[in-house]
């Protein structure tokens, strides 16, 4: 019976021929490691989100009146609604998590390097969505914690010149954070965001299947890159990417998860301080009010830098950097072992990132 | 592409630095209390209040307000003593309804503006006629304080303060009478707020254990030590029964919490059951 | 070979037991909510509340007042007072409803007219059918 079905399938999508080249004929480099699974967790960490955010949609009320009880009432009320909730709130943080690894990851590997610029690019673009994705979400419960870290985001286009404020206004719809600024970020979170992360995922992955997996420089053999002249499809003789590889992945994904659910159980409220849980009151400004851990040295840095203006523009500057850097650093040497001066560089910008944030938290 | 940074860089502090548009800014951003500015203060009363033309007396009060429970709800200057809090020239104005400084024996009435209740119960007891009769005795300063008024606790009455006028032992008795059901009371906020930090809805018990807790405090006033037993069945029921929804609420936390620690185990199994089939593939 | 086998049993069965872990709340999530038992209406005789009167009742748990308003015919509250949930106190000479804590006012609407509340007092529903006041 079993086999009638899968030669039905056979006939119409040949799905044999496909299974073997592009599943086990398909290899990856001899020195592949761990840290290239890192890609396909945060896509599986996505379509998590993605799911657990639809079945909150089922019974969030996206209206400034309604919206902090209707999430209690997930949290109280509807069955199992805590653990829908728990898994999306703990899962955009290890979301990120993940993501700023694998940004790491890629980036010490110099898998960024010609012709893998636009891979890197697209995946600029995605963790730019993703952190839009996060700010977005972040107002939706309408708590305090919410409601005055947006008002802190949103009041900062205002620093440009001549569109600043009407960027501000257009975010928030009005000149204060309010309902409609609670139905503008909904729509972002719900309705806009999601096919462009899926869209520009889709265009990340086919570059990567199309190019080939960039092969690791650190590890056994390094193979001798030819200069890149024309198009050619890398070619590796190491595993088969199925079972062998796609195991590590599946491997990890089960790590993520196990991890998820080690802070729902033990530190539930370990991403939810007390003003979470305080419904959003425009009138009174908590003592305290930080954005997530993630946009703590940003905002750490404006503090910092006497003049507010100058502290913006810099990090303009240096997320542009970021995005234009293969070809900033378009040299082909990938080791970065071998290049003190770029290795030290980086440290230390991670260094200065790690202090920021503990400084901005405290 | 080398001479490309350099150059974006320059360009951009440039046109930064050079355009005009820093005031907006700072008003938009740097004001808000947030941002690292100072804290404007938009009130007529404590900016006189706190300036150094006003008598040393006068001066503390605004420190004193500011680290008061009145403050952390909001209720300022003007809610008490009237007048116009946005308009130094109308701030001590009897058009905007400014009423100044209360008599010793019109204190009552004046915090009664808000707290009815309260009142209406010290009127009708020992302390109450006493101040009326005599115009001495307490008032709601007395035990409370007048501008640092912190959040009431059983504690007000001690030894130290009720033997001003009488000896302890009525006190005592009064205390004895209130304490298993303020320790009650307290218990059950606590909890109530440990609830509301996991995301639980506690908005309905939330209210009835305030209502009872207020009811409860302002029949302390009346100094009646049968009339607060009287009536600590009935708050003690009341209670019960918030008791219960707070127990029933803790045990189903603790069930989701066998739930997820149960899904933690099985995915740590199947962690360590995927890295060994990964394993045994090991070229 | 052996190994691989029972590896990939001990992966289906506590990959199993993952997805029945999720399918179960999941389908207790998306079941639709449970309906209360028609909700008890409550009905009074309209001669029990003279005109500009009130009466107390307890409906569903919770405390409410039934007031018989000149002119406007017959309405139900919920005494909770929406500002921390004391019970607001029915003032006839004043025609308002008045919460002793901290003095929040209510007119014969609902409408907050003075104090802390930060929302009107929540209406109940109210028939009034032959000589009964039914609510809910």
């Amino acid at each position: 019976m079993g086999k009638k079905i899968r030669d039905w399938i056979e006939l119409r999508i040949g799905l044999d021929e496909l299974v073997r080249t592009q599943l086990r004929e398909y290899r990856v480099p001899k020195n592949i490691n761990i840290f290239y699974t890192l890609g396909f967790v945060a896509v599986v960490a996505y379509v998590i989100q993605a799911l657990t955010g639809f079945f909150l949609l089922l019974y969030y009320i996206p209206q400034s009146e309604h919206a902090f009880r209707s999430v209690q009432d997930i949290m109280t009320k509807v069955p199992y609604g805590w653990l829908f909730r728990q898994m999306h709130v703990v899962g955009s943080n290890l979301m990120v998590i993940v993501l700023i690894l694998h940004l790491l990851a890629v980036f010490f590997m110099g898998s960024y390097k010609k012709p893998r610029e636009l891979t890197w690019m697209s995946g600029g673009v995605m963790i730019a969505t993703v952190f839009l994705f996060c700010l977005s979400g972040f107002l939706l419960p309408w708590s305090q914690l919410g409601y005055w870290a947006t008002t802190i985001v949103t009041s900062m286009p205002a620093a440009f010149p001549y569109v600043g404020d009407f960027v501000a206004n257009i975010l928030r719809g009005g000149d204060h954070v309010s309902g409609p600024t609670l139905n503008r970020f909904f729509a972002l979170h719900v309705a806009l965001l999601p096919p462009i992360l899926v869209a520009v995922m889709g265009f990340h992955l086919f570059l990567i299947r199309r190019i080939g997996i960039s092969s690791s420089p650190f590890g056994e053999a390094v193979e001798e890159a030819e200069p890149w002249v024309g198009y050619r499809h890398e070619q590796y003789n190491g595993q088969p990417f199925y079972p062998h590889f796609f195991l590590k992945e599946i491997f990890m994904c089960m790590v993520y998860l196990a991890v998820m659910f080690f802070f729902i159980t033990f530190m539930p409220t370990f991403f939810a301080p007390e003003d979470a849980n305080i419904q959003a009151d425009p009138l009174r400004t908590p003592a305290y009010i930080r954005p997530e851990w993630y946009f703590l040295a940003p905002y750490q840095m404006l503090k910092l830098i006497p003049n507010k203006f100058l502290g913006i523009s810099v990090q303009v500057i240096f997320v542009a950097v970021c995005l234009l850097w293969p070809f900033i650093d378009s040299k082909e040497k990938k080791n970065i072992l071998r290049r003190p001066f770029l290795l030290s560089v980086i440290l230390c910008c991670l260094a200065i990132w790690t202090v920021l944030t503990f400084w901005g938290r405290y | 592409m080398r001479y490309f940074l350099p150059l974006f860089l320059v360009l951009t502090l440039t046109t930064v630095t050079m355009a005009g548009y820093r005031e907006t800014f700072e008003q938009e951003f740097l004001s808000k209390p947030w941002a690292g500015g100072p804290i404007v203060e938009k009130s007529a009363c404590i900016e006189c209040h706190t300036s150094h033309i006003m008598k040393p007396a006068f001066r503390a009060i605004p420190d004193e307000w500011q680290g008061s429970w009145h403050a952390l709800n909001d209720v300022s200057c003007h809610d008490c003593h009237g007048g116009d809090p946005k308009d130094p020239s109308m701030s001590m104005s009897h058009v905007r309804g400014f009423v100044g400084k209360p008599k010793y024996e019109g204190v009552p009435e004046y915090c009664g503006k808000c707290h009815i209740g309260i009142v209406k119960n010290y009127l009708e007891s020992g302390h109450g006629k006493a101040l009326k009769a005599t115009k001495r005795g307490p008032n709601c300063v007395t035990c409370h304080g007048s501008h640092g008024i912190q959040r009431a606790t059983i504690d007000i009455i001690n030894e130290q303060l009720c033997t001003k006028c009488h000896s302890y032992e009525r006190a005592k008795v009064m205390k004895q009478a209130l304490f298993l059901t303020e320790k009650k009371m307290g218990e059950i906020e606590k909890d109530l707020k440990a609830l509301k930090n996991e995301g639980i809805f506690i908005g309905d018990d939330e209210k009835t254990l305030f209502s009872t807790h207020a009811e409860f405090r302002a029949l302390f006033h009346t100094v009646d030590v049968s009339m607060v037993k009287d009536r600590t069945d009935e708050v003690t029921k009341r209670l019960e029964g918030i008791e219960k929804n707070v127990q029933r609420t803790l045990t189903e936390l603790k069930v989701r919490k066998n739930f997820s620690a149960f899904l933690t185990l099985i995915f740590s199994g199947l962690a360590v059951a995927v890295a060994m089939l990964s394993a045994t593939y090991k070229e | 070979m052996k190994r691989r086998r029972f590896l990939g049993i001990v992966l289906a069965v506590l990959g199993s037991t993952a997805a029945v872990s999720f399918a179960y709340p999941l389908l207790r999530f998306l079941a639709p909510p449970a309906r209360d038992n028609k909700a008890r209406n409550i009905s009074i005789k309209k001669s029990d509340i003279r005109l500009g009167e009130a009466k107390e009742i307890v409906f569903n748990n919770k405390p409410v007042i039934v007031i018989n308003r000149y002119e406007k015919g017959f309405v139900a509250f919920s005494k909770v007072c929406t500002h921390l949930g004391c019970l607001v106190v029915y003032d006839k000479g004043l025609r308002k409803l008045v919460c002793p804590c901290h003095a929040g006012t209510f007119d014969l609407e609902g409408n907050v007219l003075s104090g802390p509340p930060p929302r009107p007092l929540p209406v109940l529903p109210l028939k009034v059918e032959g000589d009964l006041v039914i609510i809910g």
